[in-house]
């Protein structure tokens, strides 16, 4: 018996959880090399040309040569440069864009339900009884959409995004060069000034939501069948902008500009270290659509979940929903990026701070005014 | 911390920043020198010279026919526009008369070269300002134009566009139902760059109030050209002193009002909406006849000096040609209009910030091949 | 006012992107070059071939030295000889250097027999640059393009 639990709480909160975050890591690595693709392909397309047509059908294993190109590159060194944080910045850049995934939901808290209780009979060796697999399969953390739950996650994606500013500070920096270091500056400037205004824009959401858990989040739109977009439109166009901001996207890709500063804080680095920063990028573009999904966009919840016409939309899974919707935020980020020119500077932190914050300052004070009132 | 002990970067209060050779906005091989406080510029000096080809010197040693094919390659932008002024000259000198049908179709390409010169302008401009799909759909333009003088010069960006005396060959079939299907598509396509551009917040305000200069200031550094013009001054060649027939054609001079980056910009924007006007009509009056005069097989102008100047896409574009009666130039100097815009370059980046300099390199719209020579 | 509630609906941007996803699903301008060969003009410049007479297969080079005479880089070397008996200067051999040529199409044009002629051919990249230099035996063949054809990149 006392055997059993063990085994019962070291699937429910090691390996199940393990076998999550590895499906996890692999997946996104895979749809960062494909979304390097798709940017690719639709800025073409928006340019009436065609992008990568000559590695597979239409380019499709593009991304496949693109990698070893990367990884067979000479991985130089400037001499001048600061080895040590040189070689690590790019790693310190990469890892907090991953982490932000533990806490995101991909589907309800119920998703794997059906599917553990279906595979953990395939393993006969954990003599696991049928009650003790419902167990595992009823547990949230272990068939819940997502690798963890946590009560602060919202805090959680803001802080450890935060570190990874310091990746391209300290490549930046690290360089030696007067390019990245200008780069680095710009991007210090812009990623706080920036974080502020994006904090304000959630905590309009987290008001209404009365919750800092994304999966407590989405179940709250659930539970008032509303998606938080028709509730906080405003938050949302700020969080939008502030997110292009975060992830150095056009038109506030100031810190890589290639036209100002060659390539900004990665213009010393190549090879392999320069594919971490590119894919860092890339990674922090899903997250912030990831996260627009959870807090504005009903997360998991199909279209208009309080009309009931609408039902048979639901034999869709949830994070067939979710998927799609990051997908039409990444398409939005990129088709954004294929039409307007860059700020300068100056202007964008302006903006940041005369525009952006006091209007999300007012958003936050207006729905909480709101909520006092009437709720 | 070995970078931090070796780093005068960060105390250095003036930071002096190479832009160029290789810059990717620099457009070719500009190299400026900046000194910038923080991102904001003290100071700007233009170093250039790495494209320097000697054109000068090497049609002193050519005959006057040899010269030709080189001034494509001065400012290679405007090919067309390049030999059109060294020949007015030659033909000026030796008193050739250009029959009439030739005279139509040398301005009528020559106008075509000028917009594909501001279609290249406004792509690099756009791309340098972060719009990079303006850079596409201009040269999506541009190559239309491009097949048009491949159709008729055989080439598509050093054309060796002209002859002595009119042209190589008479339009090649199709080429008038070509020209025409372009121009009557072409203002669609200025709009939608107008529609990305003009009105675009981003664009406004990376562009207005950048590199004011006044109209005085401007004719006082010799400016000529768009750049002269977006400050206010109407000079034009073209109409002041009228050459090569285009008095016989109706057409405005757009000024600006404010002498910034956004009026250079709508300038000449509508520069191109002119010549499409100018082309327009050559096309309607297209008058038959012979494309070559009678020029002589040497080509030997008397003793003299000539200067002819034409307005080129970037300004006045002149040739000063001294002849000593051989069938070589003793001396020609070419006046290129973005030398002198160069120029100006410092007076107009001190103070404005980092990424200002690359939207002035841009509305000054230099070409490094002219410059250097 | 109009031009304020404007500003604050972003309608300028907005408009930028209505045109930018109209393009995104029209037809595409890209020429895919090494699989589809451009249609270029007739009078196209580019590498050089020297004409032989169609029907007797002799060349049509009279020897005359004019292209040589015109080149602005003075990149044609016409060698002949006087023909003992009929007194008619003969071509011995002829090499154009294609890597200095600035194919402004005089020496076509000069050429009162058509012999020199600037073909349609622009593929002229080479390894080395002595390979550019062509000599008469090339010229008379013209430029054996290789032809990539469609499996070449596949
Ligand atoms: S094309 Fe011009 S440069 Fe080339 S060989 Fe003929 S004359 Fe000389
Ligand atoms: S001009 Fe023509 S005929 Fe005379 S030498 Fe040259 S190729 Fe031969």
């Amino acid at each position: 018996m006392n055997e059993n639990v063990f085994i019962e709480n070291l699937l429910i909160y090691a390996v199940i959880p393990l076998i999550k975050i590895v499906v996890i890591v692999l997946v996104l690595s895979g749809a960062i090399a494909y979304l390097t693709l798709l940017e690719r392909k639709l800025i073409a397309h928006i340019q009436v040309r065609l992008g990568p047509m000559r590695v597979g059908w239409h380019g499709l294993l593009q991304p496949i040569a693109d990698g070893l190109k990367f990884l067979l590159k000479e991985d130089i060194v400037p001499a001048k440069a600061d080895a040590l944080i040189f070689t690590i910045a790019p790693a310190i850049s990469l890892i907090p864009a991953f982490l932000v995934f533990a806490v995101v939901p991909f589907g309800p808290p119920d998703m794997l339900q059906d599917f553990l209780g279906w595979t953990l009979g395939w393993f006969p060796f954990l003599n696991l009884d049928e009650a003790t697999t419902e167990r595992i399969a009823q547990n949230a953390i272990a068939s819940g959409g997502y690798v963890t739950d946590i009560n602060i996650a919202v805090l959680f994606v803001l802080s450890v995004s935060s570190v990874g500013i310091l990746g391209i500070i300290l490549g930046g920096w690290a360089s030696n060069s007067k390019y990245p270091l200008l780069g680095a500056l710009r991007s210090t400037a812009q990623m706080v000034s920036y974080e502020v205004a994006l904090g304000f824009a959630i905590i309009g959401v987290l008001l209404v939501a009365g919750s800092l858990s994304l999966v407590e989040i989405v179940q709250n739109q659930q539970q008032e069948q509303l998606w938080y977009i028709f509730v906080q439109p405003l938050a949302f166009v700020l969080f939008f902008i502030c997110g292009l901001a975060e992830t150095n996207r056009l038109p506030f890709d100031l810190p890589e500009a290639e036209t100002e500063l060659v390539g900004g804080f990665h213009t010393e680095y190549s090879g392999f270290r320069f594919s971490l920063f590119f894919l860092a990028e890339y990674a922090n573009m899903i997250a912030v659509s990831a996260i627009g999904v959870v807090l504005f966009w009903g997360g998991w919840l199909r279209p208009f979940p309080s009309f009931e016409w609408l039902n048979f939309l639901n034999f869709i899974p949830g994070v067939v929903w979710f998927l799609g919707k990051v997908f039409l935020f990444l398409y939005v980020f990129i088709w954004v990026r294929g039409t307007l020119p860059r700020f300068r500077f100056d202007q964008l932190m302006q903006y940041g701070w005369k525009i952006f914050l006091p209007v999300a300052m007012a958003n936050v004070i207006v729905t909480a005014g709101v909520i006092l009132a009437f709720l | 911390m070995k970078a931090m002990e070796e780093s005068t970067v960060l105390d250095a209060k003036v930071l002096e920043l190479n832009m160029g050779p290789q810059h990717p906005s620099t457009h070719g091989v500009l190299r400026v020198k900046l000194k910038l406080d923080g991102e904001r510029v003290v100071d700007a000096e233009c170093i250039i010279g790495y494209l320097h080809r000697g054109v000068e010197k090497i049609s002193e040693n050519r005959s006057y026919i040899e010269c030709v094919p080189y001034y494509d390659r001065t400012d290679y932008i405007a090919a067309v526009s390049n030999v059109y002024g060294f020949l007015l000259g030659v033909e000026a000198m030796m008193q050739i008369e250009v029959p009439k049908r030739a005279q139509y179709i040398r301005i009528m390409m020559t106008e075509f070269s000028r917009i594909a010169s501001h279609l290249l302008w406004l792509a690099t401009h756009a791309i340098d300002i972060g719009a990079m799909t303006v850079f596409l759909y201009c040269f999506r333009e541009r190559e239309e134009i491009l097949k048009l003088f491949e159709a008729l010069f055989g080439a598509r960006l050093t054309t060796h566009a002209f002859r002595v005396g009119g042209l190589w060959k008479d339009l090649p079939p199709g080429f008038v139902e070509a020209a025409r299907k372009f121009i009557d598509e072409f203002p669609e396509r200025v709009d939608e760059y107008e529609q990305l551009l003009t009105k675009n917040r981003i664009w406004m305000a990376r562009t207005q109030g950048i590199g004011v200069i006044s109209g005085k200031e401007a004719i006082e550094w010799g400016l000529t050209g768009p750049v002269l013009r977006g400050s206010g001054v109407r000079h034009d060649v073209r109409k002041d002193r009228p050459y090569g027939g285009y008095e016989e054609f109706d057409f405005d001079v757009p000024v600006g009002e404010n002498g910034d980056t956004y009026d250079r910009y709508l300038v000449r924007l509508e520069e191109m909406h002119q010549s499409r006007r100018i082309i327009q009509q050559v096309l309607d009056r297209l008058p038959d006849g012979p494309v070559r005069g009678k020029a002589p097989k040497i080509v030997k102008p008397p003793v003299g000096e000539y200067y002819s100047g034409i307005d080129g896409p970037r300004g006045e574009l002149g040739y000063y040609i001294v002849s000593d009666g051989s069938a070589h130039p003793f001396r020609v100097r070419i006046r290129p209009p973005t030398f002198i815009s160069l120029q100006v370059l410092r007076r107009l980046v001190k103070g404005h910030l980092m990424a200002d300099v690359i939207a002035i390199i841009g509305t000054l719209d230099i070409v490094l091949g002219e410059v250097d020579r | 006012m109009i031009d304020f509630l404007k500003r604050i609906f972003l309608v300028d941007i907005l408009k930028g992107m209505a045109l930018t996803f109209r393009y995104t699903y029209r037809k595409v301008y890209t020429e895919q070059y090494p699989l589809e060969k451009p249609k270029l003009a007739e009078r196209y410049r580019g590498a050089p071939r020297l004409n032989n007479d169609p029907v007797t297969g002799e060349t049509l080079c009279i020897a005359c030295d004019l292209c040589a005479e015109i080149c602005p880089e003075d990149l044609i070397v016409v060698g002949s000889q006087r023909d003992p008996e009929s007194r008619k200067k003969v071509l011995t051999h002829y090499t154009f250097d294609t890597s200095r040529c600035l194919f402004c199409g005089l020496c076509q044009e000069v050429c009162p027999t058509n012999a020199i002629e600037l073909t349609q051919d622009f593929e002229l990249a080479a390894y080395d640059r002595r390979s550019m230099v062509w000599d008469r035996k090339r010229l008379e063949k013209g430029w054996d393009r290789i032809d990539f054809g469609k499996d070449y990149h596949k």
